[in-house]
């Protein structure tokens, strides 16, 4: 729940490599500064850009995109920690998010949640000690005419049981970069 | 009233095998941005009467009409002015927009660009909620496309020196960014939370600009209308609620999906011939268009899906964005209950008061019901909880509480028996409720059409 503060007495603001690197910047800048008419605008785009790149969003990413679009960095967070789909925190490679909203659960979405429980050995939020999956639980995803759903990373899975989730489980490729939504038929064009 | 093809969705052959995404060229061939030509040689007045005359009520669940909308624009132009499209489709139950983006993206940049015409809008966000990103990847490819026709950008729509932008704003994982003015903080890269009113949208609305907002489906009607003109719109569904409406079937029935037909349809209609009926056992509740509307009970499968027969003839908020989610004989009411409540507990973006903690305390409540722990009390209340939150009792900025107060208004009148028999000692019929307001309040339950 967004309105929940979280206890950042021991958030690190890491010193070193910056995370918004020129190329990032030159995207922000020539794709994005475009399109809005004010900087702050760009903000919910630059958070999904580097939290493409990195996976999730550390205190020092978003302190450098407050920079950039010469906000506050108070602002910036307010915004971050405001919205379910940023990871403040470190997740795994692949992002097991099952739906759990009405039409699922009439379609035994709980099943899905505790099949991947148990085989993965992690509660819903919780993170695996290889890295590689975390699980969650979250609202309504749009598809509830092919329920129950499963979404990995942004690929979303429709009319799942546990042994078709097992199969796209086995399937996944070492790096999540490698994923191809099997619904595009052109090439992507970023976004 | 006569529905004899289907219109949004002509393009998207019912047979889902046969379904793919259609390109530029092939929305052309049938037909595609023939009405934008024609809105291009109309006044913009014109253009809204045009959509006012047809009786075009938006989709995105308030059944506000469109045109009219449209015409609290200011005329006189002194800046720059705004649309935003509202693809922030989260309620549960509700899965049409998808549906239409994903195969026919055009018919949607053809209505952008009408709208824009239409309300002299020089951009265009589409806000599409994050976790849809297959959807958005379409519509970025779509505008590649449409960007190299000529329709958006460069020397004005098809050469018209009449300029308009178009972009994709990705939401990030709030529901209450569909809120019209959560949309607006959202895209000015704010927390979502919703601006109290006035200021409307039309007047100050994304970056205190004048703005419309529509839903993806309203803005996908409009070059219809404009081919086939308003009365040919208001030869399908009712004099009040005119026009085709996509129905998202969801939950217990055969072939859930969406499904395209008039307003103004029977319930059961939508179950039995559409969805093709119920699966797991007979029918026993429905959501009638996203969970924020409340449910139709047992006896109401002869309810008419419009704007207007669901509200007052069906007990509902109204008919929403017309996702069904149908219920078969074995459903927990008082489980189905507190999911729909957790969703909003979850989604609340802690504003105000009555929603944040009203919503959690309800879902505290429905948790302890479901363990086996319910009291008496504790129905009583959920019923007084209900009657102090959202816009209509004026606690509340938006109108998510109204969903939360609609969802478990409906369920425990609809299914009282099934919520008093969780919790012993409640009165089985009427109960006296004292509001903290001081006012007495009799509640009587809708009768016990559970059995």
């Amino acid at each position: 729940m967004p309105w929940i503060s979280e206890d950042r007495r021991h958030t690190r603001v890491a010193e070193g490599q910056p995370l918004l690197t020129e190329s990032l910047k030159a995207v922000l800048r020539d794709k994005y500064f475009p399109r809005y008419p004010s900087k702050r605008a760009v903000l919910l785009p630059a958070l999904h850009l580097l939290q493409h790149e990195y996976n999730w969003l550390p205190t020092q990413a978003v302190q450098e995109i407050a920079e950039f679009l010469e906000i506050a960095p108070a602002e910036a967070l307010d915004t971050a920690s405001f919205y379910e789909e940023y990871w403040l925190k470190p997740k795994g490679k692949y992002l097991l998010q099952v739906c759990r909203s009405l039409t699922c659960e009439l379609c035994q979405s709980e099943q899905l949640r505790d099949h991947l429980s148990q085989k993965l050995n992690v509660d819903p939020g919780e993170t695996t000690a290889d890295k590689r999956f975390t699980l969650v639980e979250l609202e309504c995803l749009g598809a509830c005419g092919t329920a129950p759903v499963v979404m990995v990373n942004e690929v979303l899975h429709e009319n799942v049981t546990t042994d078709r989730l097992d199969q796209i489980i086995a399937a996944l490729p070492e790096d999540p970069h490698d994923m191809k939504d099997p619904g595009m038929t052109w090439d992507n064009d970023g976004h | 009233m006569a529905f004899t093809e289907p219109v949004l969705t002509k393009r998207i052959p019912l047979d889902a095998s046969q379904r793919k995404l259609i390109g530029y060229d092939d929305y052309v061939a049938t037909g595609g941005y023939k009405s934008l030509k024609q809105a291009l040689e109309m006044p913009p007045a014109d253009i809204i009467k045009t959509v006012t005359d047809s009786g075009l009520r938006g989709r995105g669940g308030a059944g506000f009409s469109a045109g009219q909308k449209w015409s609290f624009i200011p005329k006189e132009k002194k800046g720059p002015h705004y649309l935003c499209v509202n693809a922030d489709e989260s309620e549960p139950g509700t899965f049409k927009d998808r549906y239409l983006i994903d195969h026919d993206p055009h018919l949607l940049l053809e209505g952008i660009a009408i709208a824009c015409l239409a309300t002299q809008c020089d951009i265009a966000y589409i806000f599409i909620r994050g976790e849809y990103h297959y959807s958005a990847k379409v519509l970025e490819h779509a505008l590649k496309e449409a960007y190299a026709h000529g329709i958006f950008g460069g020397d004005g729509v098809l050469g018209s020196g009449k300029k308009v932008e178009c972009y994709v704003h990705r939401g990030a994982g709030a529901y209450i960014c569909g809120e019209e003015t959560g949309l607006l903080e959202a895209l000015e890269g704010k927390r979502g939370w919703p601006r109290n009113k006035p200021p409307f949208p039309a007047i100050a609305g994304a970056f205190a600009r004048p703005t419309v907002i529509n839903n993806v489906e309203t803005l996908m009607c409009v070059p219809h209308i404009l081919e086939r003109g308003p009365a040919w719109f208001k030869t399908m569904g009712t004099p009040s609620s005119p026009g085709p409406k996509l129905f998202g079937m969801s939950g217990h029935v055969n072939n859930p999906g969406v499904y395209e037909d008039e307003l103004g349809i029977t319930l059961d209609y939508a179950i039995n011939k559409l969805a093709g009926g119920m699966k797991g056992g007979a029918y026993k509740a429905s959501v009638c268009g996203g969970i924020s509307m409340g449910i139709l009970g047992t006896n109401q499968l002869d309810i008419k899906l419009d704007f207007d027969d669901v509200r007052f003839r069906g007990g509902c908020l109204g008919l929403g964005t017309a996702g069904m989610i149908v219920m078969n004989e074995h459903t927990d009411m008082v489980k189905a209950l507190r999911n729909c409540v957790r969703f909003y507990a979850h989604e609340s973006c802690g504003q105000c008061t009555p929603c944040r903690e009203g919503s959690n305390w309800m879902r505290k409540i429905l948790d302890r019901i479901l363990d086996g722990d319910g009291k008496a009390a504790d129905l009583q209340m959920l019923m007084e909880l209900e009657k102090t939150m959202g816009i209509m009792p004026g606690t509340t900025i938006c109108g998510l509480a109204d969903g939360t107060a609609w969802a478990t208004r409906t369920f425990i009148n609809k299914f009282y028996d099934e919520f008093a028999l969780r919790c012993p000692e409640a009165p089985t019929k009427t109960i006296p409720l004292k509001v903290s307001s001081g006012r007495l309040n009799v509640l009587t339950p809708m009768g016990s059409n559970t059995r």
